[in-house]
């Protein structure tokens, strides 16, 4: 018999070992995309090239016409060195090695690496994932045992009326209305963007105060559609630990109602709240593009769409491989924290 | 076709949902909504429903019918032959015809002389346009602001002083054709603080007469129920609702393909997961598990871009995706209801695997595909709207909600109300409704019955 401490071991171990040929397949799908695509690499290097050479006349104007043309002899050698000479099997191993060094190349767009492209977009999608999820769950953890306690009562039913109407609005139509209406027409909040132009200079307090002042409509966007699913999650779980038998026998000892449902019925209907613990990781990184571009919010989610307007395929690719490692990682961080405050959970 | 009758249970289930009057509504409300938008040709056109005229029916719907059919002049800037007939216009100058014919009527009394001639001068009096509820198709540019200033300025820069107030009254500008009539035109226009550039889009510009201040001459213009149009223009003169229906229109029927084709794969493949077992199982949920880990969105998206897709291949690059979640469900439903008894039975009687698949276990688990229909179809919604919005969804000009979000955020845009709450409210209204089915349905399907504690 194995303790549970190996059993989690060898559980961990066998999940990293099959996380490996998802990996592979999902890199290589996107990696193939990205290789056969008109407008690709080596399309995007050339367009680069002329526009460098003909002084970014590819407008039309002037008089002179802009070479596209590129010598035969550069073009190869910019072929050997993206890989593109080689076949596919071998320029997917290249770039494979390379990505598991983290080296995703470097961006298009910005000449940089893409890690630091990506980088340096984190901290405002990682504001932004960490205040929705404290506020997903500050509201519907609370909202979710409200509900459960006044089960089929008005208050219920119209809580329930609101968050189906808010899971049915689109985060970023709603985003659009309010930012047309309270940021245009009526001028109360920013138009967009992170925080207003040199608020660095302003000192702490008012620089805080500028971004917390910038996040409030996005932040009803991302919300708007969010309670619904966990707060019924939360609702439902705790519904079913009230009718369980060891509720009733608790109360039939002569336990207070409050106390049994406070402490024994919602300790044990907060598990299935563990399980979307590991998606959060995925929340931080990618947030919505619909919504960082309906608000200019320059995060990982607004670079990555731009990357895929503007061709940019290393961060496209980079930014592909790291979220499904995310994902896959969130994954299982999700079934281990179940794990961790459920001790019946086996590993096999 | 056996099947197809329902058990006892199902039909209980669903006098459930008969019962559960918020989802019934809205199911009802929903459904006449889909059936109304079929006919959306008949609703949202700018052929007319029915031309009568001399006497004569024409159906227009059905036909091509020119100018000539009926003696309609081409505008004055084109004179091109065989144009389609201006219906709506069609449909103002018979108007006008019809009330200044009634209005010399009772001027001239009982005289049967003068009201031959009268006759004779407004033929048009009794023929008619019916035109339908939005008399604009949703590709049709409207610069209608710009082509009656224009038209109404070329008569009267040639001296047509009469017809220029007839234009002008016929649009609905009274002011204007009043002041033709009585020849206080000249004096406005002449005056530089009311018309700076001496034409008629100068006293537009100033405001100077009120019903000319009324027509922007660019662009989105705002809704407008004396032009008909109801929820305003967009950015192209088009009118918004006629897209808004026309979007409605292909925004559910893409919903419902994608969903049908995404629920048929799931279901077959989810089936034969749970049924089959073993190393089909395995190799399958490598596959979804790669499908899953990529963002959906955004492959969808470098595909479009890659692509540029017509609505049946977005469908299909899309549906690589929908058919995922639901073979989860499928699959633990089938294999928890493979080892039940009917099924052994089924099997000893030596029935193939697919019969005993489809024909026996299939209906018993049909639950969890009813109850996440509805909310699949509100992600497909979700996701092509979104899409459209990004500008890689249908292919322009397609009628899209999406497409007008992204108008009503352009900069120029912003402050234009009705570009924004049209779309937005015409996709929160229908997922509202569609939500709130799912939510009936799956609690129709699904009751838990809880203890409750006072």
């Amino acid at each position: 018999m194995k303790s549970r401490g190996e059993a989690l071991r060898d559980y961990v171990l066998r999940r990293v070992l099959l996380m490996v040929p998802t990996f592979l397949g999902i890199t290589f799908v996107t990696f193939t995309l990205c290789q056969f695509v008109p407008g690709g690499q080596i399309d995007q290097i050339r367009m680069q090239l002329a526009g460098a050479g003909g002084g970014g006349e590819i407008g039309g104007g002037g008089g002179a016409s802009v070479q596209l043309e590129i010598p035969e002899e550069q073009l190869a050698r910019l072929s050997e060195y993206y890989g593109f000479d080689d076949p596919l099997p071998i320029a997917y191993a290249t770039w494979l090695w390379d990505v598991v060094r983290l080296d995703f190349g470097e961006s298009f767009r910005y000449s940089e690496p893409v890690l630091r492209v990506i980088a340096d977009r984190l901290p405002v999608s990682i504001y932004y994932g960490l205040l929705t999820a404290f506020f997903t769950y500050g509201i519907c953890i609370p909202l979710g045992i409200l509900k459960a306690i006044k089960h089929r009562t008005n208050i219920d039913n119209f809580t329930s009326i609101l968050i189906f109407v808010g899971y049915a609005i689109p985060g970023f139509a709603l985003g659009a209305v309010l930012s047309n209406l309270l940021a245009v027409r009526f001028e109360i909040f920013p138009l967009g963007g992170f925080q207003s132009a040199g608020a660095e200079e302003l000192g702490p307090l008012a620089h805080a105060r500028d971004i917390v002042w910038h996040s409030i409509l996005p932040l009803i966007a991302y919300l708007v559609s969010s309670f619904a699913v966990m707060t019924m999650l939360m609702k439902n779980s705790l519904i079913e630990n009230m009718s369980a038998d060891y509720v009733k026998t608790a109360l039939a000892k002569g336990l207070s109602w409050r106390r049994t449902i406070f402490v024994h019925a919602l300790r044990n209907s907060l598990i299935p709240m563990a399980t979307s613990v590991g998606s959060l990781l995925g929340i931080f990184l990618t947030g919505s593009f619909l919504i960082e571009r309906v608000f200019n919010i320059q995060g990982v989610g607004l670079l990555s769409f731009e990357a895929i307007q503007a061709r940019d395929f290393p961060v496209v690719l980079g930014f592909l491989v790291i979220s499904s490692a995310l994902l896959m990682v969130g994954n299982l961080v999700s079934d281990l924290a179940v794990a961790f405050v459920d001790p019946r959970v086996r590993f096999e | 076709m056996n099947w197809i009758r329902l058990d006892p249970i199902t039909r209980k289930r669903f006098e459930r949902f008969r019962r559960i009057r918020r989802g019934y509504y809205s199911f009802l409300i929903l459904g006449a909504a889909i059936v109304l938008s079929i006919f959306s040709p008949y609703l949202a056109e700018s052929r007319a429903l029915l031309v009568w005229y001399e006497g004569h029916p024409y159906l227009p719907t059905f036909e091509y019918l020119t100018m000539e059919t009926f003696g309609q002049a081409p505008p004055p800037a084109w004179g091109m032959e065989d144009l389609e007939t201006e219906y709506l216009r069609l449909q103002s100058e018979w108007r006008l015809e019809r009330d200044l014919y009634e209005r010399e009527l009772n001027q001239v009394g009982s005289d049967p002389a003068a009201a031959s001639a009268l006759e004779s001068r407004y033929p048009n009096r009794s023929n008619f346009v019916i035109m339908p509820p939005i008399p604009w198709d949703p590709y049709q540019n409207d610069f209608w602001y710009n082509e009656i200033l224009n038209d109404v300025q070329d008569r009267l820069s040639a001296d047509e002083g009469a017809e220029a107030a007839r234009l002008a009254r016929r649009d609905g500008l009274l002011d204007l054709a009043e002041a033709i009539e009585t020849g206080g035109i000249d004096a406005m226009i002449s005056d530089p603080e009311r018309s700076p550039t001496g034409d008629l889009a100068g006293l537009a510009r100033t405001g100077a007469m009120p019903s000319l201040a009324d027509l922007a001459t660019v662009p989105p213009t705002a809704p407008d129920f004396r032009r008909r149009h109801y929820l305003g223009t967009d950015s192209q003169g088009r009118d918004v609702a006629s897209r808004l229906l026309y979007g409605f229109r292909i925004s559910v029927f893409f919903a419902l393909f994608l969903v049908l084709i995404g629920q048929l794969i799931g279901t077959v493949i989810g089936s034969l997961q749970g049924y089959l077992g073993g190393r089909f199982d395995i190799l399958s949920q490598r596959l979804i598990e790669v499908l899953i880990a990529v963002p959906f969105l955004y492959v969808v998206i470098i595909m479009a871009a890659l692509f540029s897709p017509t609505f049946w291949m977005l469908l299909g690059i899309m549906a690589l995706f929908q058919w995922i979640p639901i073979t989860f469900f499928m699959r633990t439903e089938m294999y928890r209801e493979k080892t039940r008894e009917y099924c052994l039975a089924a099997r000893s009687y030596g029935a193939s695997h697919l019969r005993i698949i489809f024909r026996h276990l299939l209906p018993n688990c049909l639950t969890p595909l009813v109850t996440f229909t509805p909310f699949a179809v509100v992600g497909a919604i979700f996701a092509l709207t979104g899409l459209d919005y990004l500008g890689y969804g249908l292919p322009a000009p397609t009628p899209s909600w999406g497409e007008l979000i992204d108008q009503a955020l352009q900069l120029e845009n912003r402050d234009r109300p009705w570009l924004i709450l049209a779309p937005f409210g015409a996709l929160t209204v229908t997922l509202v409704l569609v939500v709130f089915i799912g939510e009936s349905v799956r609690e129709a399907f699904d009751p838990k019955r809880y203890a409750k504690y006072e």
